[in-house]
């Protein structure tokens, strides 16, 4: 006999699930992994880790790890002030977050690329001091930050609004300093919704295109990211190693989302709710 | 240790908070504020902690001002409401917050820092539950942390805001022995907060009444019960009934009828307060209070008789003998004992 339970419903909601979630996520996938092994692996190995696509990884992974990092202390800022103060113009800065959420990154691009171009409004004032940012990885990194922002930011807002007041009292009744208590109380307590959204704003990062591109100056080797050079093998008509480049990543991708998440269970276990 | 309070004052905004309170605490003894919410009493817990500052007024501990110093420096162990445990710590973690947070100088060394913890587990009767997480704890075991936490930096002064008041009635009235055990043990001057009167009364050597941000009444227990200083503190400490009178020449009118009862106090429209155990029926209804018995319920030893009084049509309870409970629907003569007159000033709440 079948144990009646109180939320019912299981087979339903989990088929359901399940077939949507293949639908939208698991077959197109797949489908990059089935067109890419028909390459052979000799073929495989040739495109999807050419010197030209190792240096597009680092470069798309690394840039997005720093601007998931530069997020993850400012988002946290932002986030702190949402929560913590009463200013004028709240609202504003709290809409102002989301603005990368909705602007269509070309339009991103486009003003990231005028402002710090050698001739633009921020450019201008480094390039005297022979610093560059448009069409260079750090250039890249800026394009990620804007991108990455709301995802930190949305991440942690709630965590430290339900982080009650009392347990800072508590913390400064027993003789706790500021910095000890953030340190000890505050942080460990948003950590794991932090990394929720370093988590997100990296995994954005990844497989951002249309804001990098107009930033990044494209270069091989230099400033050229993996979505790119998939877009130059389309454009080629090698769809095979298009989808070679696209495994890579996927599975690159995928370990160090799991690692994230690894690291998210662990935090939380710590906190034992 | 002592503390005293000299003229607080405090607003929010155009809200007076409290209105100069003056108030001592002896060494070692336990104090109640009780007061409905928004009285101020919290407010107040809250000055003497450092977590709040008076506008006006002095705080001493045994007789130095303290006034300007916080929490972190005044050195008084502080119990929240909601417990205000740190969740990602265990509960030795969180015993031993105070002790890890000090300058290595006075930090005690690790060993030392784990037998004061473990004295402090035994102390709360939470002896082998130091490695878990406050989650996997109940609410009064939670409470007990908090206060174990609290007592772990050797304050010289323990503030519970609402102690009992995110608990179940059954653990409630366990925990609260055991506090007053505690403190007679331990002997920390303490002070709660309470919006229970059953619990001031059972637990503090003395009450402190307020309402309106101001002090009532402060007095034992058995004084505040017996003797309020004003219908508030007759109302708010326990169950009572009301009446409006007349006092003329020094006789009590209700309804235009003189009622038989004792009276002092200055003529005007007064109102009559008295305990619901404290009244009888009376065969005899000259001088008595006429009244219609609505419902008998079974009370202690006794019966609770409910019903509405004739001519005013206001409820009244009192409680009397079995033998003597009348039916529903009867009309009866009352006649209050150990009653109280208070001059009519301002309306009560409740």
């Amino acid at each position: 006999m079948r144990a009646a339970k109180v939320i019912p419903g299981f087979g339903l909601t989990f088929g359901f699930t399940i077939t949507w979630l293949s639908l939208i996520v698991l077959i197109p996938l797949s489908a990059v992994f089935i067109r890419s092994a028909g390459l052979g692996l000799d073929a495989f190995i040739a495109v999807g880790l050419s010197p030209r696509a190792l240096a597009a990884y680092r470069l798309s992974f690394g840039a997005s790890l720093a601007a998931a990092l530069v997020n993850a202390v400012f988002g946290l800022l932002v986030a702190w002030i949402l929560v913590r103060y009463d200013f004028p113009g709240k609202r504003i800065v709290n809409a102002l977050v989301d603005l990368p959420f909705a602007l269509p990154t070309a339009v991103a691009g486009i003003a990231l690329t005028a402002l710090y171009a050698g001739n633009g409004w921020i450019g201008q004032l480094l390039e005297p001091y022979g610093i560059k940012i448009a069409y260079t990885p750090f250039g890249v990194v800026i394009a990620l930050i804007f991108i990455g922002l709301p995802f930190v930011v949305r991440s942690v807002e709630p965590v430290l609004a339900d982080l009650g007041h009392d347990v800072e009292e508590a913390a400064a009744s027993l003789g706790a300093g500021r910095w000890q208590t953030f340190q000890r109380v505050i942080f460990p307590a948003i950590l794991p919704a932090l990394l929720t959204g370093f988590a997100l704003a990296f995994a954005r990062g990844v497989g951002e295109y249309g804001s990098v591109i107009f930033i990044a100056g494209n270069m091989p080797f230099v400033s050229e990211i993996a979505p790119l050079l998939i877009i130059t093998q389309l454009e080629q008509y090698d769809y095979a190693g298009a989808t070679a480049i696209a495994t890579v990543m996927l599975i690159a991708s995928f370990l160090l989302l799991l690692f994230i998440n690894a690291l998210q269970v662990w935090s939380r276990r710590r906190m034992a709710s | 240790m002592s503390i005293r309070l000299e003229n607080i004052h405090k607003r929010f905004g155009a809200f007076t908070a409290l209105g100069d309170i003056s108030l001592e605490a002896r060494p070692g003894e336990f104090l109640a504020l009780l007061g409905p919410s928004g009285s101020g009493k919290t407010t107040l817990l809250r000055i003497m902690a450092g977590l709040e500052f008076p506008d006006n007024g002095r705080v001493c501990f045994d007789g130095e001002d303290v006034t300007g110093l916080t929490v972190a420096e005044r050195n008084v162990g502080f119990v929240f409401q909601h417990y205000a445990l740190f969740r990602h710590m265990t509960v030795a973690e969180n015993i031993a917050f105070g002790l890890n947070v000090r300058p290595r100088r006075q930090r005690p060394s690790r060993a030392m820092i784990a037998a004061r913890v473990q004295e402090l587990l035994d102390l709360v009767q939470l002896g082998s539950l130091g490695q878990r997480y406050p989650a996997q704890l109940s609410g009064g075991q939670r409470q007990r942390v908090a206060l174990a936490r609290a007592l772990a930096v050797d304050p010289k002064l323990l503030l519970l805001d609402e102690p009992f008041g995110a608990l179940d009635a059954r653990v409630r009235k366990d925990l609260r022995r055991w506090l007053r055990e505690l403190h007679d043990r331990v002997g920390l001057t303490s002070i709660f907060v309470t919006h229970d009167q059953e619990e001031a009364l059972e637990l503090a050597d003395r009450v402190v009444v307020m309402d309106h941000g101001v002090i009532e009444q402060v007095a034992t227990p058995l004084h505040v019960y017996n003797e309020p200083a004003s219908a508030f503190v007759f109302d708010f400490v326990g169950e009572s009934n009301r009446i409006p009178v007349q006092v003329r020449g020094g006789k009590l009118f209700y309804l235009g009828q003189p009622l038989d009862v004792p009276t002092i106090g200055a003529d005007g429209p007064s109102e009559l307060f008295f305990r619901p155990h404290d009244a009888a029926i009376v065969k005899d209804d000259a001088g008595a209070i006429p009244a219609l018995v609505v419902q008998v319920r079974p009370k202690g030893a006794g019966v609770r008789v409910e019903g509405k009084l004739i001519g005013i049509d206001r409820p009244f309870e009192i409680d009397v003998a079995l033998d003597e409970a009348p039916e529903p629907g009867r009309i009866i003569a009352l006649k209050p004992g150990h009653p109280r007159i208070f001059p009519v000033s301002r309306e009560i709440d409740g």
